[in-house]
């Protein structure tokens, strides 16, 4: 997922012309609301996971992705079948200068009661070099 | 409501089987059976003759007094065979043949799940719940 990200931002960057964020909460709601959007044409809902505000989670109402699976086989009872969204998130965020950690908190297909994927928003390097000086 | 649903592969081994009421399911293995030599017949009676989705619904296979075997056939040479009861006489050939279209586009949407393996057994929720609201309707 992580090469289709680094890829996908240019590609979304081109078709939205979106002005640049500037939060971390707008960029959460950036990725639900136009690049979720435009991409697998679902709108997952933003939450703040932090009162630091770094922290997200995406809920996914729909996932396109996983609309012939029914049930994981019982032998990769262990997969994250949609991990690729992740690794695609993190990829796209890292071409803009954002660093963060993108992973499924939870997951439908495994049982648990909704599809959720987790942001965090590490420290941009930007941060860093300021504080030094 | 009595009756059949078998799904069988291109090398005629079955994929689904259904039956309902199942005191009765040797009978309706032994018409099933019989259905799929009718259903090889005639698809090697068609020979090179261009398919399209009219001939894919093979219609009445093999009455016999207890029961009516149908047939239909995808491109991919995979076979729905279903047999009814003969007392059923309101059953129409449009609903048979929806009936069969009902399975082949659940048969596809099987396909598409990647963890599905063309030739497996098919064990799914979507499917079975499928055919029980079909079986349901036969009355």
């Amino acid at each position: 997922g992580y090469s289709i990200g680094i890829r996908l931002i240019d590609d979304f960057l081109a078709r939205s012309d979106v002005k640049k964020c500037r939060s971390y909460s707008e960029t959460a709601d950036m990725i639900a609301q136009v690049a979720f959007k435009m991409y697998l044409g679902v709108t997952p809902s933003v939450s703040c996971r932090s009162a630091a505000g770094n922290e997200f989670s995406l809920i996914l109402d729909k996932n396109p992705l996983v609309d012939f699976v029914e049930e994981l086989p019982a032998e990769r009872a262990s997969l994250w079948y949609c991990n690729l969204l992740c690794g695609v998130i993190r990829g796209a965020l890292e071409m803009v200068h954002l660093a963060a950690e993108v992973t499924f908190l939870q997951d439908r297909l495994k049982g648990d009661a909704m599809t959720e994927i987790g942001i965090t928003f590490l420290r941009k390097p930007e941060d860093r070099k300021h504080k030094r000086n | 409501v009595p009756g059949s649903v078998v799904c069988c592969s291109s090398q005629n081994y079955p994929l689904y089987i259904r039956s309902v009421p199942t005191e009765n399911e040797l009978k309706f293995h032994y018409t099933v059976h019989t259905s799929l030599d009718v259903v090889d017949e005639k698809i090697s009676a068609m020979g090179k003759a261009l398919v399209d989705q009219r001939e894919l619904y093979l219609g009445l296979l093999y009455p016999t007094e207890d029961y009516k075997g149908y047939g239909y056939v995808t491109n991919s040479k995979v076979k729905f065979v279903m047999v009814v009861d003969s007392s059923n006489t309101a059953l129409r050939d449009n609903e048979i043949r929806s009936m069969f279209r009902k399975l082949h586009n659940s048969y596809t949407d099987i396909m598409c799940n990647p963890f599905y393996n063309p030739g497996d057994r098919i064990h799914s929720r979507a499917f079975d719940n499928m055919v029980n609201s079909m079986m349901m309707q036969v009355n």
